[in-house]
């Protein structure tokens, strides 16, 4: 028993050995033949890594088979599919891969860890034939390549799902206060939201503890406010628009009381049930995904979508250089590994998931929007119901994009952590809070400066 | 590292591969033309197991490896020592290490009195005994994943401690940030490790002879004294080397922390293992976070280096076992 696994062992550190030894040589393979119609890829194997939808497993794995049948027809090939179940997952996978020179031929990455990955230099950028190969540039909505690339000379990533964000209202609690819909600033959102805490119901749900959240908010209102966060090669975190932006997020739980004091520890998925179960009249930044959740609820048929506020705390209207984004560009890219020796086949497969009949079934199984452009004006005259959504998808913007995004949206994150405590006794201490900024500001600066000396 | 020592000292001491052709003192008829070349395989799996990843990542360590340079891992600038005085200067390292010590130490105290009175009470026997004794290892045997999945869930701010807390009239607490969060930590831990020290102190008990019971009985020994001089002597031994290991287990759990906390941590519950992950997969500061782990490695391995020595745990024999 012990033998065998001492041996086992040494048979995994051997190999392991052998794939670190080979990495130096392994990163760079070009592109097989070039030919613009469909590849012949009888006989090979096309691997894409996907994000796995557990909320739909079913839909998920009839969709996956699709895919396939429908690959193998075009191509000839065989799809093979590796799926990954949150971000760390991924990010592992994407690691391996990249330091082995061998893994997944396309990846499916999220739109804020799109300049991670173009930072590593491991993916393939799209010229002129390379988009021919995927169906044209033109054929995506224009907003949804924001965040594929640095510029529109360097992009890796094709747009493949919108999932823009947006604010669920319950329009019995509106309807009962008075109110027709939610403001289009934040301090009338959040009178109405005052208006509409009474006993054990709150004006707004959120998740001070989620992940993935939080920060999205310092961020929209920052730029509301006309501060990008990350302006050139210079940080902007430590700046008044951020503070007040952090202010009015803890507040609404501190000194207005519209959400639940529980939210300190909740993250979406529980501010989201506490939306389905109406015990809250908003559910702030959220996604066309939480349809799913809500339409399985005591709220069906009693709910709507609607843009965020696009005009920052303190002010009436939009400040004289501020942006009026309501949701960051949000959703999923495809990016094709350098190291693939698959690269037309992988072209294939990203111009199979952006066709027309593709993304329109894409959405009505998962309710992603398109970023193919026609098939979002079809989905769109479908279904009115997602016009805030697609409205919301056009008033979005880009993150930074920078190699130093994810650690500056890992500081946003931790001035809420760390501010979690005060926010369960019920006070934020502006000195903390600032002391916290200044924190953030240093590691977000100091990771821009890498950024910009590995250029 | 403390193997390495070791086996430096074994090879020392091994006849004719140490270079004393002549032993001063008489070898014994089982020392004499021992097989060591046999040893070579272990040798080898150490060196492959133990010894190149440590070089591995001693030299990553010194390379300015991130996601700009992962890809070309090889080439990746070299920068000798600065990332072990970034760690130091500008990182939560030493913050982290206090946490750590204290989090390991505390929980360590906590659990040895647990366990040896779980192995004093389960030592005669009785009706049902063991089916306590399974009980007792439930703790220990479940994954870390569903422990800190648990203690999470019940211990959310509308969790269950806090409405049983409010029901019996007490104030709710915030458990899972702020400094509360520090103790969190330790009372899950403890929850989940007492029984290794209960199963280590339950192994000493059985080597404790029938007759020196029935002597202690003949001398009129009181439970007290009979425990105090009698049994405790036995459990010595087993019980510190428990303590030992208990102490780098805390020291090294990663799962429960993470999960109990998630990333980025709370600053109250910032623990090595927690800041080393977040470094390197979060930050993608690979060659950073390998000079943390080293940081972390030495800072552990030296207290054990010289308690190893100072208690001779390695020499095998120890008072309570002796007859």
């Amino acid at each position: 028993m012990n033998n065998t696994r001492t041996r086992l062992i040494g048979a995994a550190v051997l190999v392991s050995l052998g794939a670190l030894g080979v990495t130096g040589c392994g990163a760079d393979a070009s592109s097989t033949s070039a030919s613009d119609g469909a590849p012949n890829g009888q006989g090979k194997t096309l691997d894409v890594l996907v994000g796995a939808n557990t909320n739909k497993a079913d839909q998920f794995k009839a969709w996956q088979t699709h895919i396939a049948e429908a690959f193998k027809k075009q191509t000839g090939a065989d799809l093979k599919f590796e799926t990954f179940a949150n971000a760390n997952d991924e990010l592992s996978k994407i690691q391996t891969s990249v330091v082995a020179g061998q893994g997944p031929d396309v990846y499916a990455v999220g739109t804020t860890f799109t300049p991670t990955a173009y930072s590593t230099d491991a993916f393939v950028k799209f010229d002129s034939k390379m988009w021919s190969k995927v169906g044209g540039r033109d054929r995506f909505v224009p907003a949804t390549l924001g965040i594929s690339g640095p510029d529109a000379q360097n992009e890796v990533g094709v747009p493949f799902t919108s999932r823009p964000y947006v604010l669920a209202y319950n329009t019995e609690m509106f309807k009962n206060a008075g109110l027709d819909k939610p403001a289009n600033t934040w301090d009338g959102l959040l009178d109405q939201a005052k208006k509409l805490t009474t006993g054990s119901t709150y004006g707004f749900a959120t998740g001070y503890a989620d992940n993935y959240t939080p920060w999205k908010f310092a961020w929209a209102m920052a730029n509301q406010s006309g501060n990008p966060l990350v302006d050139g090669k210079t940080a902007r975190i430590d700046d008044p628009t951020v503070l007040k932006a952090y202010e009015t997020y803890f507040g609404w739980l501190t000194k207005d009381k519209v959400v639940n004091p529980a939210a300190v520890g909740w993250n979406d998925t529980q501010a989201a049930a506490d939306f389905a179960s109406g015990k809250s009249a908003m559910m702030l930044m959220t996604t066309a995904s939480s349809k799913v959740t809500f339409d399985a609820s005591p709220v069906k048929g009693k709910y709507a979508y609607a843009v965020m506020p696009t005009v920052p705390p303190g002010q009436s209207s939009a400040p004289s250089g501020g942006q009026p984004v309501s949701s960051i560009i949000s959703g999923d890219n495809l990016v094709i590994a350098k190291y693939s020796e698959n690269q037309d086949l992988a072209a294939a497969y990203i111009k199979l998931l952006t066709s027309d009949d593709e993304q329109i079934n894409y959405n009505k199984l998962f309710g992603d929007l398109p970023t193919n452009a026609s098939a979002a004006k079809k989905v769109q005259d479908a279904d009115p119901s997602l016009s805030p959504i697609i409205d919301s998808a056009s008033k979005a913007k880009t993150t930074p994009f920078t190699g130093a995004w994810g650690d500056i949206q890992l500081a946003l994150t931790n001035v809420v952590v760390q501010a979690r405590p005060d926010l369960g006794n019920g006070s934020i201490n502006e000195t903390t809070l600032k002391a916290s900024l200044a924190k953030a500001q240093k590691d977000a600066q100091a990771s821009l400066d890498r950024a910009s000396a590995n250029k | 590292m403390s193997i390495t020592v070791k086996k430096d000292a074994a090879l020392r001491r091994a006849p004719g591969l140490g270079g004393q052709p002549s032993a001063k003192r008489r070898r014994t008829v089982s020392e004499q033309n021992r097989p060591l070349w046999m040893l070579t395989p272990g040798a080898l799996l150490i060196g492959l197991i133990i010894i190149v990843p440590l070089i591995l990542g001693i030299y990553i360590a010194m390379l300015q490896l991130d996601q700009y340079t992962i890809r070309k891992w090889i080439s990746a600038p070299f920068v000798g020592l600065n990332n072990f005085i970034e760690a130091f200067t500008s990182t939560d390292l030493v913050h982290a290490f206090g946490n750590s010590v204290g989090f390991s130490v505390i929980a360590t105290l906590i659990t040895v009195p647990i366990g040896v009175y779980a192995a004093l009470a389960t030592q005669n026997a009785y009706r049902g005994r063991s089916l306590v004794r399974s009980l007792f290892l439930v703790p220990y045997v479940l994954p870390s994943f569903v422990v800190g999945s648990f203690w999470r869930t019940m211990l959310q701010h509308d969790g269950i401690v806090n409405k049983v807390l409010t029901g019996l009239g007490l104030p709710a607490g915030q458990w899972l940030t702020g400094p509360a969060s520090f103790w969190v930590l330790i009372l899950v831990e403890v929850w989940a490790a007492w029984p290794f020290i209960y199963l280590m102190a339950l192994s000493g008990l059985q080597s404790v002879d029938q007759e020196v019971h029935e002597a202690a009985a003949i001398d009129g020994a009181l439970w007290w004294t009979k425990l105090r001089y009698v049994i405790f002597p036995y459990l010595r031994g087993p019980v510190a080397l428990a303590c030992l290991i208990a102490t780098l287990h805390h020291m090294n759990n990663f799962s429960l922390a993470f999960l109990l906390f998630g990333v980025p941590a709370p600053f109250d519950v910032q623990v090595l293992p927690t800041l080393v992950y977040s470094m390197s997969f979060t930050s993608l500061r690979f060659g950073m976070g390998a000079a943390m782990a080293l940081i972390s490695l030495l800072l552990i391995a030296l207290p054990l280096y010289f308690y190893l020595k100072a208690v001779r745990l390695d020499t095998g024999t120890d008072a309570g076992g002796k007859k």
